[in-house]
């Protein structure tokens, strides 16, 4: 699939969303995976869109590729706003996710679930842009 | 599809219908449902969401804010969630502090 470049704003969400059907649909990949991609690369646009940029004061564009062989489909996002390596945080554990929601704190959940949602994720800093990387494995999931 | 939030009220239960895709671009949208909601003083507040099609934890961070801002006492009901969507619900937990169900009897 051809690369899309979009300006780092939230509302490139959308079209970031369609792009992963897209792909996922062209993968021939089941519904739920489908959705756990979707769900794994709309909440690191969302960091990156929101503490990579906008509260960072910079404006940029965020890419998103597909590449789909005959066992994977994985899908990179690359931007160049605040180096930022999503597996650095801390994750909720049981004890957070049984707490009463009056309770919760409210973070900490969106990288909890991207990956809940995809078979491999990783991240890297190269040539001064963060690398954000999804791998789908296709046996089983189509 | 574009994210909707419909607010009614009814013998002070606050219901608001949730359509379309919901992350961080519309959940301040609905952000300001519950808001609005919450001024009368719920003593329920029940989340159609039959056509819920995408939640992201932008959208679970509005039902904690929910919680937090008309307190524990008001139960949420969540209301016709499906598929992956609910999944991401059981998956964060939600299911111990709000009751999921297929129908509400005055929906």
């Amino acid at each position: 699939m051809m690369s899309l470049c979009l300006p780092a704003t939230l509302d490139s969400l959308d079209e970031i969303g369609k792009y992963v059907v897209a792909a996922t649909s062209e993968a021939g990949l089941d519904t739920k995976p489908a959705y756990g991609l979707r769900l794994a690369v709309d909440e690191i646009a969302t960091n990156i869109i929101t503490h990579g940029y906008e509260e960072a004061g910079i404006d940029g564009n965020i890419s998103i590729s597909a590449e789909l062989t005959a066992s994977t489909l994985k899908i990179v996002i690359e931007d160049t706003g605040i180096p930022f390596d999503p597996l650095s945080r801390k994750l909720p554990g049981e004890d957070i996710l049984n707490l009463p929601l009056e309770e919760r704190d409210i973070g900490g959940l969106g990288i909890f679930l991207v990956l809940k949602g995809v078979d491999d994720f990783s991240y890297v800093f190269t040539d001064g842009k963060n690398r954000n990387i999804f791998v789908m494995n296709l046996a089983g999931h189509n | 599809m574009a994210f909707d939030a419909q607010l009614a009220f009814k013998e002070k239960v606050a219901k608001i219908t949730l359509t379309g895709s919901l992350d961080a671009s519309s959940a301040p949208r609905f952000k300001e449902v519950i808001e609005e909601a919450a001024l009368q003083s719920p003593t329920k507040l029940v989340l159609l969401m039959d056509s819920l099609e995408f939640l992201a934890s932008a959208g679970l961070r509005v039902l904690i804010f929910a919680k937090q801002k008309m307190g524990a006492t008001v139960d949420i009901y969540v209301v016709g969630s499906q598929g992956p969507v609910l999944g991401t619900l059981e998956m964060s937990g939600f299911h111990h502090s709000v009751y999921i169900q297929d129908t509400y009897a005055d929906a």
